[in-house]
């Protein structure tokens, strides 16, 4: 399918929450979608718009403008597109639906977001640390305002 | 238990009155540790220190990219067989622990608790700029630094990673150290 | 995980130092008999937060760094981090560097390989076929010494190009190499396709269906284990890869066994490719004239904007995404690894087998463990 009908289905499928649709290049779309409606987004892709496989999920810490983006890049094994949706959180209370219920491994890349930025996903099936070990939870290393990076107890530094 | 077993435990001098309570008319009492003190030093000692340069088993476990490398000098064509340096998988088998990578916080239980497992005499060795300064995760917010005060470390590879030729020259200092007991290992040093 | 167990159930941990695992993670096994009720995996034994260090480095001081989260991938690992600087920074490499850069990053799919290859063989068992590949092993690392400077972690890709030329009489090394694995490959294939016990252990052992492999995301050769032809180089054409003519390696099976002779095959498509990018490589200079920045300079301000590149590793869909914020260093990276998925499908796919087959199914995804943790 091409990267045209591709957002104008998303556009008239959901019109209030999704946003700022585009194509950046040949092969990646972004979009902005509305936090509380990600899972119906993400569900309507996969079964629709044959999106059937999700790179990869992250967060994002834009500290200028006390937000937390969450980014899912979906992709699919039959057509080599990528797009790109993204979801604004309040930095103070970042909380989303969690897409487990949609794409499968998702579960491990919500985990590491909310060890590493504090992303809380609401229906969770597993929400606990994944690599980081339990006295570091909390302190959220990835954001921009964590403090003990760098570490600076390393002394046999040449 | 674990806290007996590492390696400062036998470096304390063994509790004597306990002996000479328990000593019976005409009979010598010893404890293994102290046939071990007066072996230290004697030529039987030398005889001994042969025999474990000459078979310094290790423990194979790949942290890092050095862990790679310790497989490739583990077997053909690099082959350490032939020093009488055999991979072996269980710490209970093995003389040698080698620190092949970055110690994480998560990760540094468990290597203590290897490094108990594992029983004396026996020699840890860094691989690796990771396990010496950090490498280039010096500054990481997981990882333990500074892991020369924590294990009694004798030989330090420096590269990132070493060559699996670098790691048999390792293995070879270490012999010699042993040959002329300034390892730390055995607990020459007082 | 439940860890309740009852009465004639067992947990097990298996790890986080186990022979069977090519690196720190646990995996606590709940057995009723001898058969897998339920697992659990635990990681980030070796996690580094290379993420969040990779943000402090200007952009050619992370290329040493995005080396080390797989240590078995390193050049695919740099190729998708400075393909992703390229295509922020609007720099086009030239020819010679791209057909350079296939070569290296096939010569390292290959080494990679050998070694799953080898340490597969040394988990079920067959302690003397893990010395074969290895000694072939050696050779392939002596052709990307003599190229890029080090065996493992070689920081040789640079952003617009490559940092040195195919050193001279790397042709005629690589032919002696390829004739060596070629004949290896053969004898090997012999080895143990012929051998009763291996197929008992490895047939029909640890199956995936495509459409499982599909819903839990595995990528690489465990998806293509399962007849779906997905290849990054074949989807969306990276380098010279559209000019070069390579088919993607399937099997149907989607059992342990296929796992290993997908891996086979993809070594021989490899030599494949080698062999045409030597013949068709063009001459001509590394680098690209226009190069908005010196190539040497520490400091490169690239513009404001976000990317997702990605690249087939040897164990799957390699992507990073990079955020830029017009300064001197990246503002945010995510490395997406293949591992990362594929050791989120373990304890499903180990579920009813038998302890035993666990070492041969974890070890034949070939997990670098380092790069899921990262």
């Amino acid at each position: 399918m091409e990267a045209e009908k591709i957002i104008d289905s998303l556009n008239a499928k959901f019109p209030d929450t999704i946003s700022d649709s585009q194509i950046e290049s040949e092969k990646r779309i972004s979009a902005y979608a509305e936090a509380g409606s990600i899972v119906e987004i993400c569900r309507y892709l996969k079964d629709e718009l044959q999106f059937d496989h999700l790179s990869s999920e992250t967060a994002v810490d834009l500290i200028l403008k006390d937000e937390i983006e969450v980014v899912y890049h979906l992709s699919s094994f039959g057509q080599p597109l990528v797009l790109k949706l993204k979801a604004r959180l309040p930095r103070n209370n970042p909380e989303i639906e969690s897409i487990t219920s949609v794409y499968w491994d998702a579960n491990w890349y919500e985990r590491e977001a909310y060890e590493l930025f504090g992303v809380q996903y609401r229906n969770h099936p597993n929400l606990r640390n994944l690599v980081l070990p339990d006295e570091l939870l909390g302190d959220w290393p990835l954001r921009k305002d964590y403090e003990d990076f760098p570490q600076k107890t390393a002394k046999n530094l040449v | 238990m674990a806290e007996e077993l590492t390696s400062q435990s036998y470096e304390q001098p063994a509790p004597k009155e306990q002996a000479q309570e328990e000593s019976i008319p005409g009979v010598i009492t010893t404890t293994s540790r102290e046939i071990n003190e007066f072996l230290k030093k004697t030529k039987i000692q030398d005889i001994l220190n042969w025999g474990r340069k000459n078979s310094l088993w290790f423990m194979s476990q790949p942290m890092g990219c050095c862990g790679v490398e310790l497989i490739v000098a583990g077997v053909a064509p690099m082959d350490t067989d032939r020093f009488g340096i055999i991979p072996r998988n269980s710490p209970r088998q093995a003389d040698v622990m080698i620190i092949s990578g970055y110690v994480t916080r998560k990760y540094f239980p468990a290597l203590k608790r290897l490094w108990d497992q594992m029983p004396s005499p026996k020699w840890v060795f860094c691989v690796g700029d990771c396990s010496i300064s950090g490498g280039p995760f010096y500054e990481s917010y997981s990882t333990v630094q500074n892991i020369d005060e924590i294990f009694p470390i004798d030989v330090f590879v420096p590269g990132c990673p070493p060559r699996p030729e670098a790691i048999i020259q390792g293995f070879v200092e270490i012999q010699k150290k042993i040959e002329t007991k300034k390892d730390r290992g055995s607990g020459y040093e007082g | 995980m439940d860890t309740n167990i009852g009465p004639d159930e067992m947990l097990i941990h298996m790890g986080p130092h186990h022979i069977a695992q090519p690196g720190p993670f646990r995996l606590n096994v709940k057995l009723k008999g001898e058969t897998v009720q339920d697992s659990d995996v635990e990681m980030g034994f070796i996690h580094k937060g290379i993420e969040k260090i990779l943000e402090s480095k200007t952009y050619l001081q992370g290329i040493p760094v995005v080396d080390r989260a797989c240590y078995l991938a390193a050049l695919t690992n740099e190729e998708a981090f400075v393909g992703c600087v390229e295509k922020l920074a609007g720099i086009e490499p030239t020819e010679r560097s791209q057909y350079i850069r296939v070569i290296v990053e096939e010569l390292s799919r290959i080494q990679s390989h050998l070694l799953g290859y080898g340490e597969y063989t040394e988990f079920i068992g067959f302690m003397t076929m893990f010395f074969y590949p290895m000694t072939v092993r050696e050779k392939i690392l002596d052709l990307l010494e003599m190229t890029t400077g080090a065996r493992i972690t070689h920081s040789y890709l640079r952003f617009g190009g490559v940092r040195d030329d195919l050193p001279e009489g790397f042709e005629a090394k690589c032919k002696e190499a390829f004739a060596l694995l070629r004949r290896g490959l053969e004898e090997w294939g012999e080895l143990m396709k012929s051998d009763t016990i291996y197929r008992e252990r490895t047939v029909g052992v640890g199956v995936l269906t495509p459409d499982t492999a599909k819903e839990m995301g595995v990528t690489g050769p465990p998806l293509r284990a399962t007849g779906v032809d997905f290849d990054i180089r074949k989807d969306e054409p990276y380098l010279v890869y559209d000019d070069l003519d390579f088919k993607v390696c399937t099997e149907t099976a989607g059992d342990v066994y296929a796992r290993i002779w997908v891996r086979v095959a993809e070594i021989y498509e490899s030599m494949y490719i080698i062999e045409q990018a030597l013949d068709q490589m063009p001459s001509g200079p590394l680098f690209p004239e226009n190069l908005p920045y010196d190539r040497r300079a520490p400091v490169m301000r690239v513009p404001e904007g976000e990317v997702f590149h990605r690249v087939e590793d040897p164990r799957g869909e390699m992507g990073m995404y990079m955020v830029s914020d017009g300064s001197d260093k990246p503002y945010r990276v995510k490395i997406r690894g293949p591992v990362f998925p594929t050791m989120q499908a373990m304890p499903p796919l180990i579920k009813d087998s038998q302890l035993a087959d666990v070492v041969a199914i974890v070890g034949s995804l070939d997990p670098c463990v380092s790069e899921a943790d990262r």
